[in-house]
């Protein structure tokens, strides 16, 4: 008797010489909430597009697909639509009509339910949704998050059994990401709703999640409860990076099978295991030169004439030869003070210097030749070619010139390229024009934990080679792990920047898990790393 | 009690393409002349005071078109002056100022119709005639904000990667065209996904029911009676030809018997239901905030 089951399942795509999927084998019971995690190309998507016959791709396929006890491929089109929900990682795309209220009522009509019943279904659910304050807007008008959200509730008003998730979170910033994951545990905990959601941010989802898939190479390698599961995949490669940062201090120091998953059971796992006679690392000194690379004196802006102001008497200063990350909530102006200093908006007050040189000066073109350049927030509006290898002979990149290998996917299509792959393929054709000062916007968005510390080697690799990098980011650990120094932007101005260590111990909410974790037990701890180090220092504690 | 603009948009509609119908198939100035102070009048009553440019334009257009019927056409007896050796009439210039009158009439009533009409409620009057269509102008109204502005995101990531060498003209077209085909892989490779969607929520597997936002109450059905009515009572005064008028050679003009009269009653009643459901709707209000 299963719920949603896969029995010895195998998937090969048409013309592919690998199986994706490779004698997978699981099921889950009614009300579970299972995480599906792996890193890039693990078979994550190909395993979720199996459980909904709808999505099934073209290819050779093996095993049994259970739904209800029913082999997937004979239930009728009607259960097969709407007892199985599927969400997937793109907010914009997923969305089909112009209204918010018209894209909730789009399942329904396919249905071909009647007036009354849509009526009281789209009520409800816009109503559990917190909708009601936008039913009437376009959709072109909502935040990304509020779109993915519309996706989730325009899947739920068909009342579906089973909910699956492909990297729902992967496109959104981190507090419309746990607003949404909350809402799926909220779900999970209110209707009995089963849920299998394949996720790269493991921090939050690891510890609401009551079940573990863990996919390597197209098996199942892991399967089980968080907690128990974290010996289990030491050897799962680029898995225990992906975990929640208590996972991997407890991981580093420990070899018990229950391993803490919150900032709370994290510290408590600290305090109770070691002592804290050193409180603080060795600092390490780094000089960086004064002269300027980037600044912002006294600058305004606003999009229109009638709009309020965005960036409201900006003072940024970027020294030469830095990685300079700018944090911040949306609507802070960080996106547009990168856009500013890219030249792409001109601020109606204020002056900004590219390397001492004004902005206005650099002329016809001069600006982007050798000197600056800027990776957008969608890469996808980077690639105009059908291959890699096109893409940057296009722009003349020699892919044996970069700081990082991209030999394994020069023959493949830019939009076929994972989140990561897509980011460094963006890189290497900005990299094409020389720039001494490197913007980007949100590199992160997309990537799992394996691509972001290859983007952090990357951006270090340029550093060596005298380049300055400003980023823009909300993702804070990242911003931790790369930055020399960090910025916090709100309401249109710089309110404090330094170093890491230091910006981040004295923030509070704005701040990394390990931070939150060792605050006022250790001082100016913010990797994992660091912890892990200070409490080998101060040596176990004999178990109380 | 609901204001004009909320009555269903069939039941509007109908009234507004009767309205509009009768004034563009006859060529009688008294109705003219109701068409146009109605549509001005119906036009304040929507969009208020404020719009000074828009009756700039209108004013201007109506100058333009009355004027430039007796510069063109030189029929009519009675001559007023000789312009470059070509006769400007008298009745040319009526003519003139009758179909301009008529014409700016019409705009008026248009745009006060685009600004009732909003694309919800067009797609709901689609979707009464095929619901297929009513969905596919609806991802249509999608896809034009979605594409102007990621074309907008384009443009600046093409230009902050240095892609275009110099500022020449040449450059420009080849960043211009390079910039549109990216538009295009963009929109075919994401449509992927909008189709996948689709199917994952069923699309295709029975017959589409559409959801309506908008219901028919007995409002709605006085209205379209009231409508019907009146646009019978005027075609049967068209068909009748008691609305006949000549301008060429010379203005002749009938008085205006028992039918005309009958007609032109009916077309301003109906031009005029509207400002009477305005009216209602107010008085009521006013007498339910002094119960409140």
């Amino acid at each position: 008797m299963a719920f949603l089951a896969l029995s010895h399942v195998s998937f090969t795509y048409p013309q592919a010489g690998n199986a994706v999927l490779r004698d997978v084998s699981f099921s889950l019971e009614k009300g579970e909430f299972a995480a599906l995690c792996g890193v890039t190309g693990s078979g994550k998507s190909t395993l979720l597009r199996m459980l909904k016959r709808e999505l099934t791709p073209l290819g050779t396929l093996e095993g049994s697909r259970i739904f209800r006890d029913t082999p997937l491929e004979s239930l009728d089109d009607l259960t097969a639509a709407s007892a199985v929900g599927f969400v997937m990682q793109q907010p914009e795309q997923q969305i089909v009509t112009d209204k918010v209220w018209h894209e909730l009522a789009f399942g329904l009509e396919n249905l071909g339910l009647s007036q009354g019943e849509m009526a009281r279904r789209i009520a409800e659910t816009a109503s559990y949704f917190g909708i009601g304050d936008w039913f009437e807007r376009p959709v072109s008008t909502l935040s990304g998050g509020q779109k993915q959200l519309l996706n989730l509730a325009s899947i739920l008003v068909m009342q579906p059994e089973v909910l699956l998730l492909d990297e729902p979170t992967a496109q959104l910033d981190p507090i419309a990401a746990s607003e949404f994951l909350t809402t799926l545990r909220r779900l999970n905990e209110d209707l009995g709703l089963t849920i299998l959601i394949a996720e790269h941010r493991l921090e939050e989802l690891v510890p609401l999640c009551s079940r573990m898939l863990v996919m390597q190479e197209g098996r199942i390698a892991a399967d089980g409860a968080p907690a128990g599961l974290i010996q289990k995949i030491r050897d799962v490669p680029g898995m225990l990076e992906a975990m929640p940062a208590a996972c991997r201090i407890h991981a580093a120091l420990s070899d018990e099978p229950d391993s803490p998953l919150t900032v709370r059971d994290g510290r408590h796992f600290i305090e109770s295991h070691y002592p804290n006679t050193i409180r603080s690392l060795p600092a390490e000194k780094k000089t960086i030169p004064e002269e300027a690379a980037l600044t912002f004196e006294n600058v305004w802006f606003r999009y229109d004439r009638h709009s309020p102001d965005i960036l409201r008497g900006m003072e940024l200063h970027v020294r030469c030869g830095e990685i300079f990350c700018i944090l911040g909530g949306n609507g802070s102006g960080k996106s547009t003070t990168l856009r500013a200093a890219a030249g792409l908006l001109r601020p109606y007050q204020g002056t900004i210097r590219i390397f001492g040189k004004k902005l206005r000066e650099y002329r016809n073109q001069t600006l982007y030749k050798e000197c600056l350049a800027m990776l957008p927030q969608d890469v996808q509006t980077v690639f105009l070619m059908d291959t890699v290898r096109e893409e940057l002979e296009a722009c003349h990149a020699d892919p044996g010139m970069l700081p990082f290998d991209l030999s394994d996917i020069l023959e493949q299509h830019p939009y076929d390229l994972s989140g990561g792959q897509q980011q460094m393929a963006a890189l290497a054709k900005v990299l094409a024009t020389d720039p001494k000062l490197l913007l980007l916007d949100e590199p992160t968005k997309g990537m799992d934990a394996g691509a972001k510390q290859q983007f952090t080697a990357a951006l270090r690799q340029l550093q060596e080679c005298g380049v300055t990098v400003v980023i823009v980011t909300h993702d804070v650990e990242f911003a931790a792990a790369c930055a020399d120094r960090c910025a916090m932007c709100f309401g249109g101005q710089i309110v404090s920047a330094e170093a890491p260590e230091h910006f981040f111990s004295e923030h509070m909410f704005y701040t990394t898990a390990v931070s939150r974790m060792t605050r006022g037990y250790f001082d100016h701890v913010i990797h994992a790393e660091q912890a892990v180090r200070l409490c080998q220092m101060n040596g176990g504690r004999s178990c109380s | 009690m609901r204001q004009f603009s909320d009555y269903n948009p069939a039941a509007v509609a109908v009234w507004f393409f009767s309205v509009t119908g009768i004034a563009m198939f006859c060529s009688y100035p008294p109705l003219t002349a109701i068409t146009a102070l109605g549509g001005i009048l119906f036009y304040l009553l929507g969009a208020g005071f404020s719009h000074g440019k828009t009756h700039l334009f209108f004013g201007m257009l109506f100058l333009v078109l009355a004027l430039a019927n007796p510069l063109i056409s030189h029929n009519g007896v009675t001559v007023l002056f000789v312009l470059n050796h070509n006769p400007v009439t008298l009745e040319a210039l009526l003519y003139g100022i009758n179909s301009a009158a008529m014409i700016v009439g019409v705009l008026y009533w248009f745009r006060s119709f685009t600004r009732i009409m909003t694309s919800e409620k067009l797609l709901y009057l689609t979707g009464m005639l095929t619901p297929k269509l009513s969905l596919v102008l609806s991802m249509a109204l999608r896809f034009v904000p979605l594409l102007r502005r990621q074309s907008e995101k384009i443009h600046d990531s093409q230009l902050a990667l240095g892609l275009y060498r110099e500022d020449n003209m040449p450059d420009l077209i080849k960043g211009k065209m390079r910039e549109f085909s990216i538009l295009i892989t963009w929109a075919l490779e994401n449509g992927i996904t909008t189709a996948d969607s689709m199917t994952a929520r069923g699309y295709g597997i029975r017959h589409r029911s559409t959801y309506r936002r908008f219901r028919f109450q007995a409002g709605d059905i006085l209205l379209l009676g009231v409508t019907a009515v009146l646009l019978g009572i005027c075609a049967y005064v068209i068909h009748r030809g008691a609305f006949a008028f000549a301008f060429y050679p010379a203005v002749t003009m009938q008085p205006p018997g028992y039918l005309a009269v009958c007609g032109l009653l009916s077309y301003a009643v109906l031009v005029l239901l509207p400002f009477g459901i305005e009216m209602e709707v107010g008085i009521r209000w006013r007498s339910l905030l002094s119960h409140m």
